[in-house]
Parts: structure tokens; sequence; C-alpha cells
């Protein structure tokens, strides 16, 4: 007797709808994700329970690293006007190329002599150099100068001025940065740190939780 | 879908013309789609960890003026002041002598209990960080007074006689 023959179905599935799907959401994050400006150095920021987001736009933020040497970043809305500032403040003879140059730097980690030869090296080349940071000491105060430039050229504009510095920055690295910041009569900063957990049991814990029942 | 349906245009062939065998159009995408969810993993993990916060920090003018210098009522201050070694150094009133010593993690205790037995006006938290503290430390006890809901508070330079103070007690104690 002949048996019955089962009829096999394919195993195949059909995989271009799963394709299409994928590929929708990896152009979704690529245009999403906001690339992470070069960093001039690697900085391990501290925690804290903050829940607000570090401003973005108009921001001129110092970055301290663990070895205490101090940079400069800013956005590029007030980038050339604090340029601009400088040069003529300080006498500087520049070209339009120089200020292109300035413009295509992710930071600063040099003195006022040294600037211009600085800007001229490509980003790729900066990590092997040791760079002096920015000066900060009572005789020779440059970040002073640069908080005062940034200052005056953004005038009736609200700068935000952001700190970052490293968990093992020494505190009076950071003492220097907030004096050189009220030498030019600013007193309200914001300190970049990474979000933390608030404890449980805390007086902050309880007002949130009044703060969600609500 | 993708298939395209090729229609041979004579309808039959001669006898002696051998069918020309179909081949399937159909690719198999499943290491398309692999490459697509491996790449989508890789964003989602770099796009959502670097949201940095911001925590405000508004420090005083400096003044010379006495007069015009903040009143801290004795019986109500705490004054931290913070080590070599993440060690904070710790009295109440302005008598510098009587400091204790602690750590960070049973630094929120010393702050409640002195919340708790104070009232709320007299209260006032002095953080001095000295020259060997770091950031993280500083940055954790101003965190702290966010935590334990002081309001007020202020971050100075310990004066010379105190960080004498912390420095021999660090030489006693073998700190480095």
């Amino acid at each position: 007797m002949a048996r019955a023959k089962i009829k096999r179905g394919s195993t195949h599935v059909d995989m271009t709808a799963m394709c299409d799907v994928a590929f929708l959401l990896l152009t979704f994050f690529i245009l999403a994700a906001n690339f992470k400006p070069t960093e001039a150095v690697e900085i391990t920021t501290p925690t804290s329970v903050s829940n607000t987001h570090a401003p973005m736009k108009d921001a001129f933020t110092v970055s301290v690293d663990k070895d205490n040497r101090i940079f400069l970043n800013m956005t590029d809305e007030i980038k050339g006007d604090v340029f601009d500032e400088l040069v003529q403040e300080k006498n500087m003879k520049v070209t339009p190329e120089d200020k292109k140059y300035f413009m295509a730097t992710g930071f600063i980690g040099v003195p006022f002599n040294q600037l211009l030869q600085f800007i001229r090296i490509p980003s790729d080349q900066l990590k092997n150099i040791k760079l002096p940071g920015i000066p900060a000491d009572s005789t020779n105060n440059e970040l002073s100068e640069w908080i005062r430039a940034a200052k005056t050229a953004g005038m009736g504009k609200k700068l935000n001025f952001l700190i970052k510095a490293d968990d093992n920055t020494k505190y009076p690295a950071f003492g220097k940065v907030i004096d050189a910041f009220k030498k030019n009569d600013e007193y309200k900063y914001n300190l970049i740190t990474s979000a933390e957990d608030v404890p449980p049991g805390t007086p902050l814990y309880e007002d949130n939780l009044k703060a969600q029942h609500k | 879908m993708a298939e395209m349906e090729v229609k041979s245009s004579g309808g039959k062939k001669g006898p002696g013309v051998k069918k020309g065998k179909k081949l399937s159009t159909r690719v198999d995408l499943t290491p398309m789609v692999d490459l697509g969810f491996l790449l989508i993993t890789f964003f989602i993990f770099t796009t959502t960890v670097t949201q940095a916060t911001a925590m405000k920090l508004n420090m005083p003018k400096d003044t010379k003026d006495k007069n015009q210098e903040n009143k801290v009522k004795e019986s109500g201050s705490l004054t931290l002041m913070l080590g070599k070694g993440n060690v904070i150094y710790y009295y109440y009133g302005s008598d510098p002598t009587k400091m204790q010593t602690t750590g960070y993690k049973d630094v929120r205790k010393i702050i409640l209990d002195k919340k708790k037995n104070t009232p709320a006006d007299d209260l006032f938290i002095i953080i001095k960080p000295d020259k060997d503290a770091t950031y993280k430390n500083a940055v954790d006890v101003l965190d702290e007074m966010t935590i334990n809901d002081i309001n007020r508070y202020a971050m100075v330079d310990p004066t010379p006689d105190e960080y004498g103070l912390i420095q021999k007690t660090e030489q006693a104690g073998g700190v480095k």
C-alpha cells in the first residue's frame, strides 16, 4: 500500500519585512544621535542626584582634567564673536584663515602665545601632544580674560557657564576656575555631573515621592 | 513581492529547444537583518549614556566689608572640612579644636541629626574643602545638601589654623 505523502512546508520565512523595520530603526537612531564633540581629554565626572539636563545652548564650558589642566569649550554660536573680541583686546594680528581654523577646533588648551599654532594642529594629532592647558594663576590669569571676552561678545545673550571637572581633580584647581569667574562677576555655574539615584529615606527622596502623588 | 514573473514570449517552443530553468530571485536577508539590529544596538547604547546632567552652583560675592558678611549663629553652625583620602572633619559651633572625623557614608547622619536639633532659621552648614580634597569630594558634599534639603550653606576655604589642625590629625593618623 502506498503511504500518503505529507507535503513538506518550507521553513523559509520572508525576511524582507523584518529587514525593513531594522533599517528604519537604524536610520532613526543615527539621525537622533547627537555626536559627542571632540573632548579635550578624558574626564570622568562625579555623580549627583541633580536631574536637570546640562544646558547646551550658548554654553561656555571650562573643563579641568585630573592633572589640573584647564581647557575651554564653546558652542559655535558664540565662538566666532569671542575670537573677534579677543583679537581686538589683545591686538593680535590674525588672518581670516586663522579664524577659520579657530572655528574648526573643538577645544582650546594652550596659552595665548601658542594659540595660533595650536589651532592649526589637526584634531587627530592632538591626542599625542601634551597640552599645557590655559593658565589661571593670580599672576597670569588668561582664563579670566577668556571669560571677559565671552561676556563682552555674548552681551544680550544668556551665557551658560559650565564647569566640568574630573573626579580626581584637586579642589584648588576648581577653586581657581571659580575665582576666574568671580573676577568677572559671574556667580552662577552649572557643574556637569552624571545622574545618580536619590538614596531612599532621605528628605529629598520623600519630597520627590510627595510630588509624584500629587 | 520582489519576484518578477518572466513570461516566455513565444508560448510553445520547438521540440529541440530546452526549457530554461527558472532561478529564484529570492535573497536570504537574514544576515542583513542581523547586521541591522547589531547597528541599532550600538547606536542605542552610545546615545543614551552620554546625557549629562548639571548641578546648579551659586557662589556668594566676595566682600571685604565685615558688615556685609552673613552672620552665622554659633549654635546653628556645622562646619565640614574635607581632607585628604576621603575623610571629613567636622565640628559644631566655632571651635575647630573639637573636631571629629567621619567619612562620606556617615556624614548624612551627622547632617540630619544637626538639622533635627536646630531651629530651621539658625541652621547653617559651612563647607571647607582643603588643598588635598578632590572635586568629587566637593560635589558629593554639595549633593548631600540637596539630598538632605539644607537651604543655607556656604563653601569657603579653611583658615590657616584649621588647615594646620587637619594636617596634624592627618600626620597622627598616618593618612597619606
